[in-house]
């Protein structure tokens, strides 16, 4: 009987950790294929007012579709800014906004959020391009583009 | 012995539990379930639960720790939510303009940016102008703390500065004319004079960047159940949409006349539409409960001939867990929707358009993974469902859409039309691509791919309306009128007006329906262009010449299809059957007519066509009067007994179809009429307070014709007069046009139509060339040849309109679509989604998606709730939504 008994519990503690991995695996595999998650976009213009910018962001082809874009931290740039949709059919984003108010940003701001859907397990290469950045008086400013992920 | 194998038995039964457990656990009771259940047992505590997140540019997290004292922290909210709102509303009235950003996202033909300063000006360009200057250093350093790019900024080199239009590949030359014009709201404008293009290739150095993840917890405060809910208090009206310029009107769909429903003073009391609120039943629950539409708000700016039109659908789960809802709604049938946002808080989330199986699957695994998102899909060119998931319980949700469309014109009168319910369909037998109509609650029943859930009588929704038209007519008006609603209105100057619906009338229960007359007898034949990257487009007017109406029609054939169906019972085949009567006793001798019923099936007075004498017309009144609805809307029965009649070929034969549209196979009907039309011409009459306008257009349309509509208590006679008037008129047909110095392409429609008093013919397309020339119609009324001299400036920045590309952009999709219903050829929905995506409009195949990935709400997506709407004033419940 202790034999029979020892045999099982053996057997038992043998087994488990197959199901164990195979569960572990399981649980690999139903996790989603797609995910969510936001990517932030900063632009630094240094001491100049920051009224307009249009960057461009890209990714390897199939690797994150573009599922919203919103608006930056500071009130000139909340509203949503505006994508080219002609661009998007090649996966690109191209984004730009512009406000002409009289407060304006200065130094590092979060200009943008792209929320993405990201497809796959890999950490996408994103690619981001300032295009342009400008003042009130429409006079191109220099500025350094950035972006921080979300999850 | 039996010890041991009772002993053995019971060991390898717990092994097996065991791994039983084991297996289901893993693949049932991780990931949501966990959490769902966490959270449930949390939110039934009344407790608070936080969740990680990872945006920390989110909120803070709010800590509440007393069931009692959730209410309190909502309604603060509430306040803390209208406040941001009142402000945001406020800067959006600074920084919404959609005509800046498309400069500012200018892309040439293989997708590369473009900006030129010129551009940049333009788009900064206001009231008053100021040359500026042009910078061209920049800095490119790497951040220390984040992965970045920066370029070298653009150098503008020796390109010429002022004076210059300096562009890129060709695409510098934007409108900038057309463009500045609308910018005078943002103050402080400048004025440009010249600015060398930006070269984007040494536009900033690019770095492909790995980056870490940097996500930040974020707390996020689930609301307990039950309780009383805090009454959310309306949007303020401070939104201002940016003024549009554009000279064209309604397509060629020649209206002859349009209802004339007299709202009615509406009484204050208890039973007010909008003054209370449905209660409602969640599913597996007794609990008594408003639903989640709340609030729809309107706001519309008419300029020139087109109106730009911004749509607030208000959500709120009342509920005391997570839903998804669901609205049907309608909107005018031309309406180009090119812009969707939700709003969550004071977040403003653009969405996008994408090809629409692949928006409604990100938005099928959003949903699924507790994202909030949303989806606009459009059913029908007048029908769209929108889909808002993951709204939390207490959480408000906006989803703003907005379009614009063109108005009708006729006789000097402008036309702004706003559909507010969807009317309950019929769908014939085997039919699954229609429109539903089911009772509150009765969802899945119809069979149908879409469904509208209708109110039973004596139901009323808390979803209200609000609605605010700005019109800026250009010229004097003369007269305004809405006899469908209760309207207050205000004269700003005389070409200037604001009209808001009456507070007491804001039941979305009928078509909105304000027309206002301008100075002048009639309008002349124009043109309005626009010149971007893609090239040019423009729109020309075509009015007919004022000679056509001295002279005389020559004998009719006239044939009457009354739609006798369910839908139709009561008031509104009352009124057709005034029409047709008012129609008959209008015949002259020479003229024949034939009277067809339709329902379940279709016929006629007669099987030929009856002379005008008048005890033929006796013997019609007396048919016509024996007429009265009930059954389907075998319209299809309808259209081949009226189509396939023998013609005579020696009289004008028009079909005259007296319908609400309740159908919910439209694309079945458009294809028969196509192909059965021959020589006919259709003159559709919709009658009823909510018509399918889209049907009945596009039949007038198909059909070489009219429409008319009739509303529920409008002078049937009164339109039937308006409509002989028409067609007491000969029309100047085989048209021609010889452009002069402009190279035209993709015109729609692709033949020009025959040119009836009183019917203005729109035409848009592509073309080339920037000098002045002369557009040269001919035409001819019998023998006599006609012609309209059209002089234009093809720079002439009055005459510009941005809007104009995607005026072309809805033409063109309208047409292919239209093509589609009867021709099998496959490329034409792929053609479609192609210009849709390319101008960013809403389509049969294209969707509006937005998802806010910075934050996953807890648990599974909750139940879906459909929002009820109530049926179009004038219908019958009992006939017409299947229960």
């Amino acid at each position: 009987m202790k034999k029979i008994t020892a045999i099982i519990l053996i057997s038992i503690s043998a087994i488990v950790p197959v199901p164990a991995q195979q569960s572990e695996q399981d649980n690999a595999s139903v996790k989603p294929k797609f995910r969510f998650a936001p990517l932030h976009i900063y632009l630094d213009s240094g001491s100049q007012p920051l009224a307009a910018y249009q960057f461009e962001l890209k990714a390897p082809a199939g690797q994150v579709k573009i599922v919203g874009v919103e608006g930056g931290e500071h009130k000139a740039f909340k509203e949503a800014p505006y994508y080219d949709p002609a661009a998007l059919a090649n996966d690109r984003i191209i984004i730009a906004a512009f406000n002409t108010g009289r407060e304006l940003p200065k130094g590092r701001t979060r200009i943008a959020t792209i929320h993405l859907q990201i497809i796959g397990d890999a950490e996408p290469d994103y690619e981001l391009k300032l295009v342009v950045a400008a003042d009130a008086d429409a006079k191109e400013i220099p500025a350094k583009i950035s972006f921080e992920k979300g999850e | 012995m039996k010890t041991k194998i009772l002993t053995v038995s019971i060991l390898l039964g717990i092994t097996a539990i065991a791994m039983i457990g084991y297996f289901v656990g893993c693949s049932q009771f991780g990931g949501d379930a966990v959490s769902s259940r966490t959270a449930e047992q949390s939110s039934e505590e009344g407790d608070v639960t936080f969740a990680e997140v990872t945006d920390k540019s989110d909120s803070e997290p709010q800590v509440v720790t007393k069931p009692q004292a959730i209410l309190s922290q909502l309604q603060k909210d509430v306040a803390e939510d209208e406040i941001r709102l009142r402000k945001q509303l406020s800067e959006l009235i600074k920084a919404d303009d959609k005509e800046r950003a498309d400069i500012l996202t200018k892309t040439d033909e293989s997708g590369t940016p473009i900006v030129t300063f010129e551009d940049a000006a333009t788009a900064f360009k206001g009231k008053n102008g100021r040359e500026m200057d042009v910078l061209l250093e920049s800095e490119s350093e790497e951040s220390a703390k984040h992965y970045f790019v920066n370029g070298p900024v653009p150098v503008l080199g020796d390109k010429p500065g002022a004076g210059g239009m300096g562009g890129y590949g060709g695409m510098g030359r934007s409108s900038r004319t057309d463009r500045s014009g609308g910018m005078g709201e943002y103050g402080g404008g400048y004025k440009t004079n010249g600015l060398a293009a930006l070269k984007p290739e040494s536009t900033g150095a690019t770095t492909t960047a790995a980056s870490r993840p940097s996500g930040s917890k974020r707390g996020t405060l689930l609301r307990s159940r039950g309780g009383d809910l805090p009454v959310i208090s309306r949007r303020p009206d401070t939104r201002r949409i940016p003024v549009e310029l554009l000279n064209v009107s309604e397509d060629e769909i020649w209206v002859i006349a349009r209802p004339e429903t007299q709202a009615v003073p509406v009484p204050v009391g208890e039973d007010t539409p909008g003054c209370g609120a449905m209660l409602a039943k969640l599913p597996k629950k007794e609990k008594e409960i408003p639903l989640p539409l709340k609030h729809t708000d309107v706001k519309g700016q008419i300029s020139g001939y087109i109106a730009t039109v911004d749509v607030t659908q208000q959500f709120h789960n009342p509920y005391d867990e997570k839903i998804e809802a669901v609205y049907v709604f309608p909107l005018p049938q031309n309406a180009a929707i090119n812009e969707f946002i939700m709003v969550i808080g004071e977040r403003r989330i653009r969405g996008i358009i994408r090809e629409r199986k692949e928006a409604e699957e990100i938005y099928r695994e959003a949903r699924r993974q507790g994202y909030v998102a949303s989806l606009l899909t459009q059913e029908r060119p007048n029908i769209f469902t929108q889909k808002v998931a993951n709204i939390e319980p207490g959480k408000n949700i906006d989803v703003n859409i907005k379009y614009f469309n063109t108005l009708a014109y006729v006789d000097g009168w402008y036309e702004f039309v706003f559909p507010m319910v969807v009317g309950p369909r019929f769908n014939p037998p085997g039919y699954t691509d229609g429109v539903g109509a089911v009772a509150r609650g009765k969802n899945g029943i119809s069979g149908q791919k879409t469904e509208v859930q209708y109110l039973k009588p004596g139901e009323r929704s808390g979803h209200d309306i609000a609605v605010t038209v700005d019109v800026d007519a250009g010229v004097k008006i003369e007269e305004v009128e809405c006899k469908s609603h209760v309207i207050n209105k205000t004269f700003t100057s005389p070409e200037k007006l604001t009209v808001k619906l009456n507070s007491l009338d804001s039941i979305p229960n009928k078509d909105l329906v304000l027309r206002y007359k301008v100075a002048g007898k009639t309008v002349k034949s124009a043109l309005v262009t626009h010149h971007d990257k893609r090239g040019g487009f423009f729109t020309l007017m075509l009015y007919p010449p004022e000679s056509l109406s001295y002279l005389k029609r020559a004998p009719m054939e006239m044939i009457f299809v009354l739609d006798c169906s369910g839908s139709m019972s009561g008031k509104p085949i009352a009124k057709a059957k005034q029409a047709i009567t008012r129609a008959l006793r209008k015949l002259q001798p020479n003229d024949t007519f034939q009277i067809i019923r339709f329902s379940n099936n279709a016929s006629q007075l007669g099987p030929h066509p009856i002379p005008a004498t008048p005890a033929n017309i006796r013997k019609g009144l007396n048919y016509v009067d024996s007429l009265h609805g009930s059954g389907g809307t075998m319209m299809i029965e309808g259209i081949k007994a009226a189509l396939d009649f023998a013609h005579d070929p020696h009289r004008f034969r028009l079909v005259s179809f007296m319908t609400d549209g309740y159908i919910g196979n439209e694309v079945e009907i458009l294809a028969a009429v196509h192909q059965r039309l021959g020589v006919s011409r259709i003159f559709s009459f919709g009658v009823g307070s909510s018509v399918n306008r889209y049907l009945l257009d596009r039949m007038a349309k198909l059909g070489k014709g009219a429409v008319a509509y009739i509303g529920l208590d409008d002078s049937a006679g009164g339109i039937v007069d308006l409509f002989y008037e028409r067609i007491s008129h000969p029309a100047l047909t085989d048209l021609t046009i010889d452009w002069g110095n402009m190279q035209v392409t993709d015109m729609y429609p692709y033949h020009i139509r025959d040119l009836f008093v009183g019917r203005p013919v729109i035409l848009t397309g592509r073309f080339k060339g920037n000098s002045k020339t002369t557009i040269r119609i001919t035409g001819k009324v019998g023998d006599l040849t006609q012609e309209i001299a059209i002089g234009v400036k093809l720079d002439d920045s009055a005459v510009t309109h941005q809007g104009i590309a995607c005026v072309w952009a809805r033409k063109k999709i309208e047409t292919l679509a239209n093509q589609a219903t009867y021709d099998n050829n496959p490329d034409l929905p792929q053609e479609i989604k192609h210009v849709a995506l390319e101008y960013g409009l809403m389509s049969a195949y294209t969707a509006f998606i937005a998802v806010d990935s910075s934050r996953q709400t807890i648990g599974d997506h909750g139940i879906t709730v459909a929002v009820p709407v109530p049926v179009p004033d004038g219908v019958r419940y009992e006939t017409t939504v299947q229960n």
